[in-house]
């Protein structure tokens, strides 16, 4: 499974995107059930965002949702963190 | 929120996170990354697209968040007109809203810096719109200003959301985003935005939304300075830039497109004039990206006019903001010619009406 985070807008509009691929990891059930969570409580189109918030496109296995702060689900604020944080 | 009915997710296991290795991370400029997208990434174009035919129903919300999103805060009783009510929250670096109390009007400084750099920028530009523009908080009426900080974990952001603002403590590239109190006072620009023209998030009424932030946010640091115009940087998040960026701010009004020029960062992407102005679907269409334009132009007026920077150049930016005249979808044109009126009805056919008229001229939006 291939997880993709991109991060938009933001104060200073800079984006950042970051991928996880899941195949041959011990891990990938643990990310499985994270994904499923935080996909489970996305849109199918951008919510509306607020000035300077971050916004989100979480893409797995090519299939996009997003979400946006302040109003993201406990899923989906650790599945954003860890995916951008691994290889920051 | 509703369930997503196309994802492919269906098995999970669930155990306890481990440390894990991406394939690929990296932080690319905008412009890059639209090339990128439109060779890799077919996905990426329709979001886009459905934003902007999402934009009309958005509009309709905005209204309904203005009214709605009065904060439920009220002025304390027995609390004096021209006066701030600060309360300022730490959200102990989670993502929950407020937070726990730390400071409230009156209260003497903590030992959190953070908290007392956002109590004093709540201050100052509390005091700019009350003493330059004679107006009571950003609604007119003494609305409590309200800040959380510390806000979420290695968190590089801040941001209003409709109520109040927040801060992020900050990550590799961003310090601390009290630091600059032109970052403190853009945000609470976007409330003062909010309960006036209330411009569309996205495109160039957003762009307008976020000029109309910066050109505050320089304005109070201009104000705390006491500088004049030829002495202030015209610089937006000075300050905010770690050691590993290569670059001075976030934006810079006075030359945009010259804040940063990092390995990781890229380029500064700001144009200057309409005839860079930057097509995109993301960051909202570009909203801190063509801001450059509308900053640029009131730097010019504002250097062209000299002296302290609020007292026409932002009373003719101020006046045309809460005049009622502009549309919350408005084109910078529609600005333009909006500032125009405002300069005549505030000052004639003089020196700040030729200031003005040049000023637009030169970053290319029309003013007839
Ligand atoms: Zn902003």
């Amino acid at each position: 499974m291939r997880i993709g985070v991109r991060r938009t807008g933001g104060f200073a509009g800079i984006e950042r995107y970051a991928e996880v691929d899941t195949s041959e990891r011990p891990d990938a059930g643990e990310w499985h059930a994270l994904v499923e969570e935080a996909v489970a409580a996305g849109r199918g189109t951008p919510p509306v965002g607020v000035p300077d918030g971050f916004s989100y496109q979480i893409t797995v296995d090519g299939e996009t949702v997003y979400c946006a702060d302040p109003r993201l689900t406990e899923a989906q604020s650790r599945l954003i963190s860890q995916v951008l944080k691994e290889g920051a | 929120m509703v369930a997503s009915s196309d994802s492919h997710v269906t098995q999970c296991h669930i155990a306890a996170m481990k440390a894990t290795h991406p394939v690929f991370c990296t932080i690319v400029p905008p412009h890059v990354l639209d090339k990128l997208a439109q060779a890799d990434d077919p996905d990426l174009a329709g979001p886009a697209r459905r934003t902007l035919e999402a934009d009309a129903a958005q509009r309709t919300h905005r209204r309904l968040t203005t009214v709605l999103g009065a904060p439920a805060a009220t002025v304390p009783q027995g609390a004096a007109a021209g006066k701030p009510h600060r309360t300022v929250y730490d959200a102990q670096h989670g993502q929950r809203l407020p937070g726990v109390k730390v400071r409230g009007e009156g209260d003497e400084p903590g030992r959190d810096a953070t908290v007392n750099r956002a109590y004093a920028g709540l201050g100052a530009t509390f005091e700019l719109l009350l003493k330059g523009f004679e107006r009571d908080s950003i609604d007119g009426t003494g609305l409590p200003l309200v800040a959380s900080v510390h806000y979420g974990e290695n968190y590089g952001n801040a941001f209003w959301d409709g109520r109040q603002m927040v801060f992020g403590d900050g990550d590799e590239i961003f310090r601390d985003f009290t630091i600059p109190v032109d970052v403190i006072a853009h945000e609470l620009a976007h409330g003062l935005t909010q309960y006036t023209a209330n411009f569309t998030y996205f495109g160039q009424p957003g762009a307008l939304n976020e000029s109309v932030s910066d050109v505050f946010g320089s304005l109070v640091k201009q104000y705390v300075n006491d500088e004049t115009a030829d002495r202030a940087d015209w610089l937006i998040g000075a300050g905010l830039l770690t050691e590993r960026v290569t670059g001075v701010a976030l934006r810079s009004m006075k030359a945009p497109g010259t804040a940063y020029d990092d390995d990781v960062l890229g380029k500064d992407p700001q144009p200057a004039k309409m005839e860079d102005y930057v097509r995109t679907g993301r960051d909202n269409g570009g909203v801190h990206i063509n801001s450059g334009i509308p900053n640029h132009a009131f730097y010019l007026l504002a250097t062209d006019l000299g002296g302290r920077a609020w007292e026409r150049a932002g009373q003719i930016w101020y006046d045309t903001l809460t005049g009622g005249s502009l549309e919350v979808d408005a084109s910078f044109a529609d600005f333009a010619r909006a500032t125009v009126a405002a300069a005549r009805a505030r000052f004639g056919d003089g020196e700040e009406l030729e200031a003005l008229l040049k000023a637009w001229s030169l970053v290319g939006v029309p003013t007839g």
